[in-house]
């Protein structure tokens, strides 16, 4: 054990010198699996990429990684002077978790709508809370909320704090350019023809978006969002687009609007009868794939399911069974 | 173009970022989030957080005169001072100090124009740094109870429909499809609005930068528009009475509406009452 290994070696042996080692790679993929009992059509290959198996638990990793490499590179980081981010959650699990085990710091502005699984996590992993009232996925330009509050720790305390902004982050982007859609076409081995996605960040999106185009222009890419009003924290809907920075509307085939309580039964199903620990926006994701592929022949589409359901077990009982609370309570 | 009735009410932040220093201004940020002041602020604002500062403690009112008083003594403001109200959320909570402020007396008040959105868009100076003022002997010497109405003017309002009442939350919030704005606590029993009153969104009356929008689209907002009248009584309302600030704040000195009030009691106590008549049709 005390000889260095080569990279695909730590991968063969599954053995790493640090958590860090973990993170996704072309040559470590997250896993591919196939949804069989729930597929919408036989003449499909419907996969979900299981981002949950990052070391972290999310999608978020990666850019998570990509910021906080970018940070060290230009010496912004150092014991005295840590992170602060606007998250809904996952990329500042992320963050905190990368950070602790750097050395750093890091500060969170959450949205007091977001589950309490998500706000104790963030604490668990080491980040300092500030709790504001906000949409459930912040928003650049609707207002003051997290993204502000954000800024205002990084602008007036700029010795303690520095803002890696994952919503305007070009870094975030980047990261899906430069991992999940090589690992997606390696592991399709370049027969994938259709992409799913929801926007929060629009980071997985538009960087998929960018590989594709540049790779196949033939891949479809869909965009999947729940109805206004929801509550699927981490997601905008259509009715905030304009103001995220990194969406590209030429990128994108079509933008599916979903009910979001349709969401919530979605993620149920692909729990109990495919073995998948699905979020309600892993269920958003599936519902707007069975619809565009019901009809569709000879099709090879991945979902990108960007984190597990255990981080909304109150949230998924809420709406699943409604009448469990009313009675508690 | 015609000018706003009072344009010396409102203070651009270029003319904030100029004059912050000069001694008898004050600046006071009060915000939704009564963390945003502690995160940063102005060089040299006082804060207020709206909850603790600019209520009263043990029964729902406003403030007090007397607690009002100390509040400005423990910040050092003297009745000269001119006084510059700045937040988040366009003002709101800002525009509610400013009308306390104003029943209370003070002469010279104004808004910083954006808020402190405007303020960050522009990447000006931020600090957590809390000034240093000697306690004051700020003394209440006059009020104007007339800027606020209270229930059982409300009451007769809605049975006679004597006066226009300017109802400044959301379309949803007005025909009770919701109770409150998604991430605000739902403080009344059931959704709807006060008899006879007319549905403007308090937001119709700010650009997408967030200051207000000009005297003429303002007037063909509410006079054109919704037909009010600058020389009728007009009694503007919404939740707990901070947009509805906003809006009051918008008749009374960029149109010049000569008799205004904020009904502060708002929704929260409306919405709650017994035996009182609502609607819920769309305006």
């Amino acid at each position: 054990m005390k000889e260095k290994q080569s990279e695909k070696e730590q991968h063969q042996q599954r053995v790493y010198d640090s958590i860090f080692g973990l993170l996704p790679s072309i040559d470590n993929p997250t896993p591919l699996v196939r949804v069989r009992k729930l597929a919408p059509n036989p003449q499909v290959h419907l996969y979900a990429k299981l981002e949950w198996y990052n070391p972290f638990g999310s999608v978020k990793d990666r850019a998570a990684w990509n910021m906080l490499q970018d940070l060290e590179a230009r010496g912004e980081l150092s014991a005295e002077r840590g992170i602060v981010e606007p998250t809904s959650g996952n990329t500042g699990i992320s963050l905190a978790g990368m950070a602790g085990a750097r050395g750093y710091n890091v500060r969170c502005v959450i949205p007091n709508r977001v589950p309490e699984e998500k706000k104790t996590l963030l604490r668990v992993v080491g980040a300092e809370l500030d709790v504001v009232r906000d949409d459930i996925c912040p928003a650049p330009g609707l207002g003051d909320g997290s993204i502000n509050i954000a800024k205002t720790h990084a602008k007036a305390s700029a010795h303690k704090y520095v803002m890696p902004n994952q919503y305007e982050n070009r870094l975030n982007l980047e990261a899906h350019i430069r991992t999940t859609g090589p690992e997606i076409w390696r592991q399709t081995k370049g027969q994938v023809t259709h992409v799913f996605v929801a926007l929060g960040t629009c980071g997985t999106v538009s960087g998929l978006g960018t590989y594709f185009r540049e790779k196949n222009s033939n891949v479809k890419l869909y965009a999947v969002q729940p109805s206004e009003g929801h509550d699927i924290p981490g997601l905008r809907n259509v009715s905030q687009l304009d103001v995220s920075a990194l969406y590209d509307e030429s990128l994108i085939e079509e933008v599916l609007e979903i009910d979001y309580e349709v969401a919530y039964q979605r993620a149920a199903e692909l729990n109990r009868q495919e073995g998948l620990m699905a979020s309600p926006c892993c269920g958003l994701i599936f519902e707007g794939a069975c619809r565009i592929l019901l009809d569709v022949q000879d099709a090879v589409a991945v979902m990108i399911f960007p984190d597990s359901v255990l981080k909304y077990a109150s949230i998924m009982e809420k709406h699943l069974w409604p009448q469990i609370r009313e009675t508690e309570q | 173009m015609s000018d706003y009735a009072n344009p010396e009410v409102l203070v651009s932040t270029d003319w904030v970022a100029q004059h912050l220093k000069e001694p008898g201004l004050r600046l006071i940020e009060v915000d939704v989030d009564t963390t945003a002041y502690d995160a940063g602020h102005i060089p040299g604002a006082a804060g207020l957080n709206w909850e603790r500062d600019l209520n009263d403690p043990t029964q729902r009112d406003i403030v007090s005169q007397e607690r009002f008083q100390t509040l400005f003594r423990n910040a050092g403001i003297q009745e000269s001072d001119t006084l510059i109200f700045y937040g988040d959320n366009n003002n709101w909570f800002a525009a509610f100090a400013f009308w306390i402020t104003k029943i209370y007396g003070h002469q010279e008040i104004r808004l910083m124009n954006g808020g402190r959105k405007k303020w960050m868009d522009e990447d000006r100076e931020l600090t957590t740094e809390l000034p240093a003022h000697t306690p004051s002997q700020y003394s209440v010497t006059a009020t104007h109870l007339e800027l606020r109405a209270l229930l059982p003017e409300i009451l007769e309002i809605a049975s006679n429909k004597s006066k226009p009442l300017v109802d400044v939350r959301s379309p949803d919030e007005f025909t009770g499809k919701v109770i409150a704005p998604p991430n605000l606590p739902e403080t009344a029993q059931r959704g709807g609005h006060i008899p006879g009153a007319k549905n403007v969104p308090w937001a119709k009356a700010v650009a997408e930068d967030g200051t207000f929008k000009s005297a003429d689209e303002l007037r063909a907002l509410y006079i054109e528009g919704l037909g009010l009248d600058p020389n009728q009584p007009t009694v503007a309302y919404c939740r707990i009475g901070e947009r509805s600030s906003h809006t009051w704040f918008v008749l009374k000195y960029l149109l010049g509406f000569k008799d205004v009030k904020n009904y502060d009691g708002s929704w929260t106590e409306y919405g709650n009452l017994v035996q009182a008549t609502i609607e819920r049709n769309s305006s």
